[in-house]
């Protein structure tokens, strides 16, 4: 039995709204704003701070969805998004059991994790020069 | 496996771990650590280029369920693949030497990698007979443990036994089993208890020494305050019972169906510092708690010795000695309240009655 079949109910008021939410929102525009300015990227670590599931819909709905969604396959699933806002990303991050272990806001024009990393493409082009060398 | 002189990474990369993969990993791991996101990049960076750290591990009165909780998972885990990454230098249980040759094998890693390398220690140390309890290769751990400490660069107690002296020195303590720490007052150890401790505080602390060259911020008890700074009562999920007071009173009653708080039955959450409610087991699969039983404070000093894992917490944990001036008077309705209990406790039996938990606590 998960936990989602034992009838908990946390009251948080009516909206169940913890306030943190706004917050974040507010820490959010300021490194976008950051960003537009300098080039500096920012990152929120949504697991650092209580956030109630109202909250993460919350701000969810607030940031939207823009133009990108990527899905990749590492040891477990991971999603990105872009939001409304661009320059402002959605991470998730499962484990291979497909429970969450990690959920990021990235303030940045291309979170790190997206494009190939250079040691990959080595090891990439490595093993394609074996493939073709079978080949002949 | 590759030289040891490549790095980590690459020794990862071997097993198909992607730069990518490796990313996410010490992204969460960071997070898990309540320290910044700019931290996890940083983690990925040090960690990579980091040389394949020198450890060595020795096991001395265990029962090998810390190796079991790290080596062993149903899908490879990062922390599994880290650790065959790590250059384990000296690991009894799982190295192919054996004899005269590991023994070789651990002298030539502490001549290799004086003041480097990093010392874990499973088990507790007997010192009982100067130690001859437990011996390996004709060494008494107390010699062995004083032999390899003064030239670790960092010293790792894995589990209670080593953090504590855990079930080994639980009462009567035959062997006289101490904590490492006992031994050791002139460097700092890092305890990571639990019985077993859960894998990633041991790639934390590994992650958080490669990265920043030191140890992570540690408690009043050594253990590393990103995994052990709250409750596990503080972050469990039943806690809204508990505030509402709804309670199972046994474990197949209606509030243990409807997944209330176990503080009745037991529950020692509510003192008991650990990361089982966040980060759970078996891949985030579930923990005791909720799998329907109480948390038995295995990450605590002396928990076998705590009076009873049924016993709530509330009840005394042991009312005979609680004050000297009552003991004469207590100690005689204390044998006579044993006696009602036996007598009890078998006349259930034969009347294949149910034993209440209060009869199991007698």
């Amino acid at each position: 039995m998960g936990i989602e079949q034992i009838p908990i109910h946390v009251d948080n008021g009516s909206d169940g709204l913890s306030g943190n939410a706004s917050a974040i929102l507010r820490e959010v525009a300021d490194m976008l704003d950051r960003l537009a300015r300098t080039g500096e990227t920012g990152a929120i670590d949504l697991a650092a701070l209580p956030l109630t599931p109202a909250d993460k819909a919350w701000l969810s709905e607030r940031l939207g969805k823009g133009e990108v969604e990527i899905s990749m396959e590492l040891n477990g699933a991971s999603r990105i998004h872009e939001t409304a806002y661009p320059g402002i990303w959605w991470i998730t991050h499962l484990n291979p059991m497909g429970a969450e272990i990690g959920e990021f806001i990235e303030v940045t024009p291309i979170p790190d994790m997206v494009p190939s990393q250079s040691d990959d493409i080595v090891r990439g082009s490595e093993s394609l020069n074996f493939l073709i060398n079978d080949l002949c | 496996m590759s030289d040891k002189n490549s790095g980590l990474i690459a020794s990862l990369a071997h097993q198909g771990i992607s730069r990518r993969t490796f990313m996410k990993y010490c992204a969460t791991l960071a997070s898990m650590m309540a320290l910044p996101p700019s931290a996890g990049r940083a983690m990925a960076e040090a960690m990579a280029a980091a040389r394949r750290p020198s450890v060595i591990w020795l096991p001395f009165q265990e029962c090998t369920g810390c190796t079991e909780s790290i080596t062993r998972s149903h899908s490879p885990s990062l922390e599994g693949l880290i650790f065959d990454a790590i250059s384990l230098d000296y690991q009894e249980t799982l190295m192919a030497a054996a004899g005269h040759q590991a023994e070789e094998a651990l002298e030539k890693a502490i001549e290799e990698n004086k003041g480097k390398f990093v010392l874990i220690i499973d088990g507790s140390v007997a010192t009982g007979l100067d130690g001859a309890y437990s011996c390996i290769a004709g060494r008494t751990n107390l010699e062995l443990l004083k032999r390899v400490a003064p030239h670790a660069g960092a010293i790792v107690a894995m589990g209670s036994c080593a953090a504590f002296g855990g079930i080994p020195k639980a009462n009567p303590n035959p062997t006289a089993a101490v904590a490492v720490t006992d031994i050791i007052k002139d460097k700092p150890v890092v305890n990571i208890p639990g019985c077993p401790p859960i894998p990633v505080v041991m790639t934390g602390v590994l992650a958080h020494y490669l990265t920043f060259g030191s140890l992570p911020e540690l408690d009043k008890l050594g253990r590393p305050k990103a995994f052990y700074g709250e409750t596990i009562h503080d972050r469990c999920y039943r806690r809204p019972f508990y505030d509402q007071g709804k309670f199972a009173k046994t474990f197949d009653d209606e509030g243990a169906r409807k997944g209330w708080c176990l503080f009745e039955l037991g529950c020692k959450g509510p003192v008991t510092y650990n990361a089982c409610a966040t980060v759970k087991w078996n891949g985030g699969t579930s923990w005791p708690v909720e799998s329907g039983h109480g948390c038995l404070g295995c990450s605590e000093p002396d928990f076998w010795d705590g009076g009873g894992f049924y016993r709530a917490l509330s009840m005394p944990a042991d009312p005979l000695k609680m004050a000297a001036t009552a003991a004469v008077v207590g100690t005689a309705a204390g044998v006579a309240a044993t006696f009602a209990n036996r007598a009890k406790k078998g006349a259930a039996k034969s009347a294949h009655e149910t034993v209440t938990l209060a009869d199991l606590e007698k």
